[in-house]
């Protein structure tokens, strides 16, 4: 492996004034057999990028899904091991600060987990419900359109006992059009590092509205853009040469942590995410988004307004 | 920018509304639960429901309750303007001196509190968590501002800024005692303002007094020295 990024390093580097605009970062460290994006456009087909590379849009979500059934069974192992455990606290203060459940003289709600797989915050909405709002009745849908994730979240359902509480349901399902989803008919929404591998962002955005009762509230804890500058830069080196690596020795897949990498530096910033929210029809909460550790991941929040059909 | 101004000026637009429209029917209708639930996420979770919000959209405040006192805090600033009108004071022979219009800018204010006196140590409380110390100390600095603009005070040197940190003080000591007061329509509170400004005034000539006296005496020793021809500038 060692000589393997020798070799890229050596072939690459002549050509590298000639493509200063490229991150060198990616220069040295793309996996791919095609170039960064592949030179003329198709006028036929609309395109979006798959990491770094540009790919047809009919083509995007089966390299995501490929992506995730292979790094299904290692997928919390690798989280665990590029964060430093840290994914673990964002996604416990992304919880809490919904404070799901029923309150007294309420009812209980309808959660919509997407992209949710493999149940890391159904478990904890299902979790704080019971133990803080005493709550045994709020349900929550998994929606994910990874079958592979899917069934890696039913079997720890299984394993914790969440099965038998009739409280938590799997189905695949496309985060652009939950099709099974009627409208106004969910509390909560909520995209826990998902949205970022949809290939029609907006359209998810739509599909979020449609199917939120006037007054739920759409949530999406997403990787965002670190600042300042300089813990910025070591941010960049860490995921552009670190995190591959570790994708290659935990989970033997190279490719996978390199388009997770990529896609992260692919998302929109804090802000243009929070103007795509309000363009979806959604109040903004608060300035939009709350960061978390520097930036290296944000909530964005918005509320569904009762006069939106 | 502009909505970040902490004081009032002629040369800039005043700023955009503090609150969308959703965010002050849901909390206008939260504060009416406040005596019955207190400072609490069932206060806004009440509120949300009585507009026709769900149990889940109090997600619209993120610092949750905290946001509902600065609601209290924002509105009843912005509404001191409309409520004090010193003309009713004032006819053509006898004008207010500025400490009368601050006593009772001071006093107007407060009893905007009175509807929630039950549970304001509560909502006290919430200003002092260490989180949201600089959102309220900024919202007492700018009601101080408030006050001292409404009294039609033009200074603009030193004084600027010890007229509004020492009224900052005197309303905050009061606005803590009236939580404690129990005597009818607050008149010992009132009393305990009177006291905190006479404390004032008494405190502002004691230090005009040192000034001049310091001043005096450098001086004195400067002409001694310049009349022993000692070099002195």
């Amino acid at each position: 492996m060692a000589f393997r990024l020798a070799r890229n390093r050596a072939l690459i580097a002549p050509a590298k004034s000639a493509l200063g605009a490229i991150p060198r970062t990616a220069l040295f460290y793309s996996t791919s057999s095609k170039p960064a994006s592949s030179g003329q456009p198709q006028a036929s087909e609309a395109e979006t990028h798959f990491g770094f590379q540009t790919v047809k849009e009919s083509l995007k979500a089966g390299k995501v899904a490929e992506v995730f059934s292979s790094v299904a069974s290692s997928y919390d192992v690798m989280n665990d091991a590029m964060s430093f455990g840290i994914h673990r606290l964002w996604k416990d203060h992304f919880v809490r600060s919904l404070n799901p459940g029923r309150k007294s003289g309420g009812s209980p709600m309808a959660i919509l987990d997407v992209a949710g797989g493999t149940g890391d915050i159904a478990f904890r909405m299902l979790d704080h419900a019971d133990k803080i709002n005493g709550d045994r009745e709020t349900t929550v849908i998994c929606a994910d359109i990874n079958a592979d994730m899917l069934k890696e979240g039913e079997k720890r359902a299984q394993q914790q006992g969440y099965i038998s509480t009739n409280r938590i349901s799997f189905r695949v399902e496309n985060a652009e059009t939950l099709d099974s989803i009627p409208d106004n008919s969910v509390d909560l929404y909520t995209i826990s590092f998902g949205i970022r591998n949809v290939t029609r962002i907006p359209m998810a955005l739509k599909a979020a509205h449609r199917v939120l009762k006037p007054g739920g509230v759409f949530a999406c804890l997403e990787f965002s853009k670190v600042s300042p500058a300089p813990l910025d830069a070591i941010y960049q080196q860490y995921s552009f040469s670190i995190i591959p690596l570790m994708g290659q020795l935990i989970a033997g897949d190279r490719d996978s942590y390199q388009y997770l990498v990529e896609s992260i530096k692919k998302f929109p910033t804090q802000q243009e995410f929070a103007v795509m929210i309000k363009e979806a029809g959604f109040m903004n909460v608060g300035k939009g988004y709350e960061e978390l550790t520097f930036g290296v991941a944000s909530i964005w929040k918005g509320v569904k307004p009762l006069d939106s059909k | 920018m502009i909505s970040t101004l902490r004081y009032h000026s002629y040369q800039h637009p005043s700023p955009a509304p503090p609150f969308t429209p959703t965010e002050s029917s849901i909390l206008s209708a939260a504060l009416r639960h406040v005596p019955s639930h207190g400072f609490s996420t069932t206060t806004l979770s009440l509120g949300a429901r009585d507009v026709g919000y769900l149990d889940i959209s109090t997600n619209l405040f993120p610092r949750g309750v905290f946001d509902l006192v600065n609601y209290h805090l924002v509105t009843e600033r912005l509404r001191l303007s409309q409520k004090v009108d010193f003309s009713k004071f004032e006819d053509g022979t006898k004008r207010l001196s500025t400490p009368a219009k601050i006593r009772v800018l001071c006093a107007e204010r407060l009893r905007a509190n009175s509807p929630l006196i039950n549970r304001w140590q509560e909502a006290l409380g919430l200003m002092s968590l260490a989180g949201n110390i600089p959102a309220s100390v900024s919202e007492l600095a700018k009601l101080s501002d408030e006050m001292w603009f409404l009294a039609g005070d033009d200074s603009h040197d030193m004084n600027w800024y010890t007229k509004r940190a020492t009224l900052s003080g005197v309303y905050a000591s009061t606005e803590l005692f009236m939580t404690q007061d129990t005597s009818p329509d607050f008149e010992e509170t009132w009393k305990f303002l009177d006291r905190r400004l006479d404390d004032v005034k008494s405190l502002g000539s004691s230090v005009s007094n040192i000034s001049s006296y310091l001043d005096f005496t450098a001086h004195a020793f400067s002409n001694v020295l310049r009349s022993k021809s000692v070099p002195f500038f």
